[in-house]
């Protein structure tokens, strides 16, 4: 890691260990350090991605890693959409904020100790720091729902560190080394190449179950209901992003350097991908619960980065990291909203919510948004990140799987369309006679993350060019 | 005089006695963790700093926040099964007996060990090659660290409310 990205890690971590003595006895306080530190973060980083000079260049002054910027970008703001949020909601919900705001901060500190880490085994470190402190955020209200949660979040995800710690210490052992740099120049030297596949391969195995992919999904939909419902959203928006689906996109970058046998690898990674958007989508179908059938729509949209991961060519990775950035937006709309919704009118039952659009305009139409993005509508941002994996798959030869991916696109657009008329359109319900529009301050980060998602879509040449030039390029070419 | 090394040894052998020998888990638990830091400075003095480091994230670090979280859950009015001691208060005399035949059997086998040490250090401290090659792990360590001291924390403060 670079002295200019330690930064994004050390802040958040300082800030975190000053909340609890600073804010014992005042819990606004803990609010408000945790708000100005994320917000700062976010600003410093939409500076360096996006000041005059790096526009005008095209994007080729940025010496840092183009893919660990964007998710650094991406954890600050969910992790400042979140933060925001939870100021209003938490309110009267027995939240401790003198441990709650500190333990945001340490996981945002772990998010970025992820991403900027350039050696296999501290990125562990980071994993586990992140596992640890969403534990503790998971039961963060007075819910039984939460401890229940996080204990399976935990148990369930207990194998994958197994296989991770299995699969570290056979790269050592095969290749002396866990340093990104050093693996790529082995891989491209073919010594001790069976070994190392075979540790890829454990280490690939442990990041996709805590990615939730098929088949190691089964503790997401619990997790994700479960936990405390700002927590909710940052699980789904981009913990499991950035402790699972970050590392297995990493290594797939280093299978398609090997010759031979890595490719299997591969094809297994577009295969589990291609179950996971068929399962997700048809599971998200037959939910009535909205947190719950969220959940199975972000195991099919994960699916999606998966299985472009798997393919490995430069416009593949493209679109896997742009949808790992809009999954990042939308389902941290979504889950926000569900949370709105809960509190408005007092279910996440869908077969109790309707009409909802009455009382709640600006929840509603940033749903829409949200959801309409999820499906692949243009001009929306998730139709472009859709569109170039398509594109990459067909291009390929891979086109059953290109195929199979639109028609499960269109399955996604029409299980939201259907959620969409059962809680925001069609006849009122009587939870909508009740309820009435959130506060401000619940809105603003739906909002933001909204014009997030419409500009992200409008801007997208802007996006498609960062992405070729700091990482297509640079990366895996 | 004791020499470094030989008070890690015997620092290692206490503390792994006194988790195995504690009756209050927490006690163990930290009793644990401290021979994992024993250990892990016993791998870095014979140069293994790849293995130090496993052992100081994992032991130390990972396994002891996670066995303090649950002690920390469970409750003091659960009632705990009682056990038979005898074979624990054995084991101090046990250990004497190995410690005793590992002088007299085993200590070419640690001037060897040593002589490694020696030939690895290259005249390198502890110190900078710890911050040198693993810096951001020991960056993570603290973060584990505050995140377990944390959690801590917010566990203890849910039980006292009466959670």
């Amino acid at each position: 890691m670079t002295i200019s990205l330690l930064q994004y890690m050390l802040i958040p971590l300082f800030s975190a260990l000053l909340i609890p003595f600073v804010a014992r006895r005042r819990g606004k306080l803990a609010e408000i350090f945790a708000n100005v530190t994320l917000l700062a973060g976010l600003i410093n980083i939409g500076w360096t991605l996006l000041s005059p000079a790096v526009l005008a260049s095209g994007f080729s002054v940025l010496a840092e890693d183009g893919f660990s910027l964007l998710m650094v970008l991406t954890i600050y703001l969910v992790g400042l959409c979140v933060s925001f949020f939870s100021a209003s909601y938490g309110q009267g919900r027995g939240v401790n904020t003198a441990y709650f705001y500190p333990l945001l901060l340490v996981s945002v500190a772990a998010m970025c100790g992820v991403v900027t880490s350039t050696d296999f085994f501290t990125l562990y470190i980071f994993v586990e720091v992140l596992a640890v402190a969403s534990f503790a955020l998971i039961t963060s209200d007075d819910g039984r729902e939460g401890v229940e949660g996080a204990i399976k979040y935990y148990l369930l995800t207990f194998p994958a560190s197994a296989a991770i710690m299995l699969g570290l210490a056979v790269m050592l052992l095969s290749a002396g080394t866990f340093s990104f740099d050093s693996i790529r120049i082995i891989v491209y030297s073919g010594a001790s190449a069976p070994a190392l596949v075979f540790s890829l391969s454990l280490l690939l195995l442990g990041f996709l179950v805590k990615s939730g992919v098929v088949p190691f999904h089964v503790w997401t939909p619990d997790a994700y209901q479960g936990a405390y419902a700002p927590v909710s959203a940052f699980l789904a928006g981009i913990v499991t992003k950035i402790s699972g689906v970050y590392a297995v996109v990493r290594i797939a970058m280093f299978l398609r350097l090997f010759e031979t046998g890595a490719f299997r690898l591969s094809e297994v990674l577009m295969f589990l991908g291609m179950v996971s958007i068929a399962v997700g989508a048809i599971a998200a179908m037959k939910q009535d619960d909205l947190k719950r059938m969220l959940a199975f729509s972000s195991v099919s949209q994960i699916g999606y980065i998966v299985l472009a991961a798997g393919l490995a060519t430069p416009l593949a990775f493209i679109g896997a990291v742009f949808h790992l950035f809009n999954h990042a937006t939308f389902k941290t709309v979504l889950f926000l909203n569900s949370a709105s919704l809960e509190k408005a009118a007092g279910t996440r039952d869908m077969t109790r919510l309707g009409g909802m659009e009455h009382p709640m305009p600006w929840t509603s139409w940033t749903s829409v948004i949200a959801m309409l993005s999820t499906a692949g509508i243009p001009p929306l941002s998730g139709f472009w990140s859709k569109l170039i994996i398509i594109i990459a798959l067909w291009d390929a030869g891979a086109v059953t799987y290109a195929v199979l991916a639109l028609l499960f696109s269109a399955l996604t657009l029409a299980y939201f369309l259907i959620m969409q008329r059962r809680i925001f359109f069609g006849k009122k319900s009587p939870a909508a006679e009740t309820a009435s529009e959130v506060s401000p301050a619940l809105l603003a980060p739906a909002v933001l993350m909204s014009a997030v998602i419409v500009a992200a879509g409008l801007l997208f040449p802007y996006f498609f060019s960062y992405l070729a030039e700091t990482i297509a390029s640079r990366m895996v070419l | 005089m004791i020499e470094y090394r030989e008070f890690l040894y015997l620092a290692v052998t206490l503390c792994a006695l006194a988790a195995v020998m504690s009756r209050n888990m927490l006690t163990a638990a930290i009793s644990l963790a401290a021979t994992s830091i024993g250990v892990a400075l016993v791998l870095f003095d014979f140069r293994a700093p790849w293995a130090a480091v496993f052992e100081l994230s994992v032991c130390a670090g990972l396994i002891t926040v996670l066995f303090i979280s649950a002690v920390s859950l469970l409750r003091k009015e659960e009632p705990f099964f009682a056990e038979d001691r005898t074979r624990f208060r054995l084991l101090p005399v046990f250990a004497l007996i190995v410690a005793i035949g590992g002088w007299i059997a085993g200590w070419p086998f640690f001037e060897a060990l040593a002589d490694y040490a020696r030939f690895g250090a290259r005249g390198q401290s502890l110190g900078s090659m710890l911050w040198e090659s693993r810096r951001m792990d020991l960056l993570g360590q603290i973060a584990m660290l505050a995140a377990g001291v944390l959690v801590i924390n917010s566990v203890f403060a849910a039980k006292k409310a009466g959670k």
